[in-house]
């Protein structure tokens, strides 16, 4: 028997801000990741329902188009950048070490300078609100329109902004990467490494691919707005498309660094809860790695109406990155299929994700047909599909690892009566506000647009999407209450409360600093069950 | 047992299949989940792609959510005696579900292709040109071969006059951001790209008017970025075309009351003013006229290929003086009536950010 002995636990989690402030430890790193990216989303939603309201009817009510064009440039910016990819990372954070049973990440002092970063970098983009208004050319900040003749300092500021938040996924993807490489426990081969570990490797390969790429055109613009650059600018001799090039080649692979680790938590809750393995273990990581590959020649297709695009590649990929996602959907149905299903809360959110993700598959797939792109870009319906990719699959796959790592975190139980609230509140919430989108955008309602005609029979539909919207603001009350409420008085979890499949479980809840007293034999990727039923009842 | 139980999940799984059928009727018949009737020929072909598209999509979406409902309804255990059967794959079941999912796309792509074949060919001898320049905030639609051009201000969007049952050709510039040119009838858009010139055909069968209105965007006034299509009858579009030409364009937008007091009864010489514009802001915000006399206001815009005027208006938002549109770099001459003493703002009817205080004492 394999035992690997590590520093013994020392001290408990009771520490004083202090402790929270200069911490190395990846648990408590993660944690502040998850707390920060948590803030950065009530932030952003706020500004959402800023948007959601002006737009409830025709006219304009509460924003002018000055604001109204800060709000939903910083509510995508934000989401994004300080919301999904931070809080992703964060769950890597406090869980890939555990998972593969290492004592930390590779790199615990430059773990620590990249979550600060973050805080800094939404410093920065909100301190444009001060500062005679925040960015205000969309997330995308298209050059022309982001130089200096046409936007305001809050523009630099966003530059600057997210050129440390860009940096600090770049150390983060550098560290995850050497820390699953080097430190896994003696037995964790690759192809035993849990689902999870695998998404957090590809994100990371991803990242660290696109994202230089990213900060170098946050650079270009900033010179050609500050210093007289003329990269992106035809009035001085710079190309405008060549900033969507840029942009694109990192921002679309970055929906998968958005959407890859959460497939990896609902990939972890789904076998749990069906007490199954996971089906197709193999296909999944190379539908991920195809994922990961793919993804780096579809950036175009964000592009199709610039005319400047070879339409006919660009449509194939981008079709053909359905194939591995639909692999992955019916690998999911299948570890369902057959199983003991428990319906707790992180499986609620996994099966959350699954019905959701799955609309959000589907109306990609008709901006991939050129013809149809050119219908349906920029308008409506584009926001539809991105906001069933995100906010179906990622936010779903963020509550689903919440739930279930709550325990683990924290020694306690989330409520489950109050958990079901969140849940349905939040699915019928996020139906109520895109679903109509689909019908605005088919109808002709560009994005991005402030006010727009009674005339134009959009008033209905909006004003749905806006009660959808402040539905969702609901579901976020009884989450918090919850939370604040369990880490009191909620059920104590024990090590392993959901009978886990992964070597997290197998520490104390919340684990000591450094992790591990002993780990278990690590024969399969699921080395908690193999030492619950045996390897006979494992199937292998 | 075993037979009453199969048969049930026999019943269980027609009720399914009548299920799917009657929601793949009733999502074929909701108006709403289809893009707007074409009014182009290219148009009509991306509708077919569209109908294409979304019945593989509907078929899709019934099939695995049906999965997924079903197998958690039909799998969910509230007892947890025991595990469930350990598989851990099915190489069968994974190359089916990726085979198949690619051929569905092979077949997707095809046609989308075809169709993209046709939607982008153009005539080699369209009926009509028309230059379209969008600009922050409006568009200006001009006709090289008759010399006439219609420009549009946000609170006057411009109509592009184009002839029924023929092939137009319209080139598409910018001098400052990028827009994107889009009628949703026409199930078609095109951005409007600084430094470069986007070209594409699309034919009108039936008269009618079509509104449309930028779809990239372009800052503050976005949304007001609106215009709409009149196709018309190859003879009236000529008689549209030739009225066009007898009117000297561009033309203030009726209703702005241009020099309708008398020129200055008293002093001798008229007070002269100037002001210029440049990189989308007025050279200075603050301008001091005599009152009671008219005065001549010399304007400078010395943005190129950008729209600007001066629109004066009094402390209650009505326009006392609204100044000719003139693209720059040009230069014209305002005759602004008489003016009560007071505090007056100028703005740029284009360019709504643009603007300042006119004091006159």
């Amino acid at each position: 028997m394999a035992t690997t002995v590590l520093r013994p636990a020392t001290t408990t989690y009771r520490t004083g801000l202090y402790e929270w402030l200069t911490t190395t430890d990846h648990k408590k790193i993660g944690i502040l990741y998850v707390l920060n990216s948590f803030l950065f989303f009530l932030l952003a939603g706020l500004l959402a329902l800023g948007v959601r309201t002006e737009l409830a009817r025709p006219g304009i009510q509460f924003f002018d188009e000055k604001l109204y064009n800060q709000l939903f440039t910083m509510h995508g910016t934000v989401m994004i950048f300080l919301f999904i990819i931070p809080m992703l990372a964060g769950f890597g954070n406090y869980v890939v070490p555990l998972m593969i049973g290492a004592a930390d990440m590779a790199f615990p002092r430059i773990n620590a300078l990249s979550f600060w970063m973050l805080p800094l970098g939404g410093l920065l983009l909100f301190s444009g609100f001060l500062t005679g208004g925040a960015a205000a050319e969309g997330w995308t900040s298209y050059s022309p329109l982001a130089q200096a003749k046409y936007a305001g300092m809050g523009t630099d500021l966003w530059l600057v902004g997210l050129t440390l938040i860009g940096t600090s996924s770049i150390l983060g993807a550098v560290n995850f990467l050497v820390t699953i490489f080097k430190l896994r426990a003696p037995g964790m081969t690759l192809f035993r490494m849990p689902i999870l570990v695998w998404t957090v490797l590809v994100t990371s390969v991803l990242v660290l691919m696109a994202t230089p790429v990213f900060t170098s055109a946050l650079i270009m613009l900033f010179i050609d707005r500050n210093y007289g650059g003329h990269f992106f600018d035809p009035a001085t001799g710079g190309n405008a498309i060549l900033w969507q090039n840029v942009f694109w080649f990192y921002s679309h692979p970055a929906v998968y660094v958005m959407i890859l680790p959460a497939m990896g938590i609902i990939s972890e809750v789904l076998p749990v809860f069906s007490r199954k393995p996971l089906f197709g273990y193999r296909a999944f990581v190379f539908a991920t790695s195809a994922i990961g590959a793919l993804g780096f020649s579809v950036w175009a297709h964000h592009m199709f109406t610039t005319g400047s695009v070879f339409l006919p590649f660009f449509s194939l990929m981008t079709f053909l990155i359905a194939v591995p996602t639909g692999v992955k959907m019916f690998n999911w149905i299948a570890t369902l299929w057959g199983g003991h299903i428990r319906l707790a809360s992180p499986m609620l959110f996994a099966i959350g994700f699954l019905t959701m993700f799955l609309i959000g598959g589907i109306n990609g797939a008709f901006s991939a047909a050129v013809p149809v792109d050119f219908a349906l870009h920029d308008t409506y319906w584009v926001v539809a599909h991105i906001h069933y990719v995100l906010f179906g699959g990622s936010v779903f796959g963020v509550f689903a690892g919440i739930y279930y790592w709550f325990p683990k975190m924290t020694g306690r139980f989330l409520d489950e009566r109050l958990a079901k609230v969140h849940f349905v509140l939040m699915f019928v919430g996020m139906n109520l506000t895109f679903f109509p989108m689909h019908l605005l955008g088919l109808a002709g309602m560009p994005r991005r647009i402030a006010d727009y005609s009674p005339a134009a029979g959009w008033s209905e539909l909006n004003l749905l999407a806006t009660i959808g919207g402040f539905t969702i603001a609901a579901s976020m009350l009884p989450f918090i209450w919850n939370v604040l409420v369990s880490l009191r008085s909620g059920v104590e979890a024990g090590d392993d409360p959901w009978e886990g499949n992964t070597l997290e479980w197998a520490t104390s809840s919340p684990p000591p600093p450094y992790n591990f007293d002993h780990l278990p034999e690590i024969r399969s990727e699921r080395p908690l069950f193999d030492q619950r039923h045996g390897l006979l009842g494992s199937g292998h | 047992m075993p037979s009453r139980r199969s048969r049930l999940s026999r019943a269980r799984s027609l009720g399914l299949v009548a299920l799917a059928a009657l929601l793949l009727g009733g999502c074929s018949q909701i108006a709403g989940l289809y893009p707007p009737a074409a009014a182009t020929d290219q148009g009509q072909r991306i509708r077919d792609l569209y109908d294409l598209v979304f019945a593989i999509a509907v078929v899709i979406f019934l099939f695995v959510e049906g999965l997924i409902l079903w197998a958690v309804f039909r799998y969910r255990r509230r007892d947890r005696v025991g595990l469930p059967p350990q598989v851990h794959g099915n190489n069968t079941l994974e190359v089916v579900w990726t085979a198949v999912p690619m051929a569905i796309v092979a077949v997707l792509f095809f046609f989308s292709w075809q169709t993209l074949n046709t939607v982008d060919a153009r005539a080699a001898d369209p009926a009509l040109k028309v230059d379209v320049v969008g600009f922050q905030w409006q568009w200006q639609f001009s006709y090289p071969d008759a010399g006439v051009t219609v420009i549009g201000l946000p609170d006057s969007p411009p109509e592009l006059h184009v002839p029924a049952g023929q092939t137009v050709e319209l080139d598409l510039k910018s001098q400052d951001v990028i827009h994107a040119f889009y009628v949703p009838s026409f199930l078609f858009k095109r951005d409007v790209v600084p430094g470069k010139v986007n070209v594409f055909d699309f034919r009108i069968d039936q008269p009618g008017t079509y509104r449309g209105q930028c779809a990239e965007f372009c800052g503050l006034g976005h949304d007001r970025m609106t215009f709409s299509v009149v196709a018309q009858t190859p003879a009236d579009f000529a008689a549209w075309l030739a009225a066009k030409k007898a009117t000297p364009a561009p033309s203030a937008p009726a209703g702005a009351a241009a020099g309708s007091a008398p020129p200055s009864a008293g002093s001798g010489q008229a007070a002269s003013l100037s002001l210029s514009a440049s990189n989308i802001a007025f050279g200075s915000a603050s301008l001091t006229a005599p009152a009671n006399t008219a005065f001549s206001l010399t304007f400078d815009n010395q943005d190129q290929g950008i729209p600007h005027n001066v629109d004066i208006k009094d402390a209650s938002g009505t326009s006392v003086f609204r100044g000719d549109v003139v693209t720059g770099p040009a230069r014209t001459s305002y005759s602004v009536p008489a003016l009560k003493p007071g505090s007056y703002t100028f703005v740029c009817d284009v360019h709504p950010n643009m603007s300042g205080t006119l004091t006159v004492q």
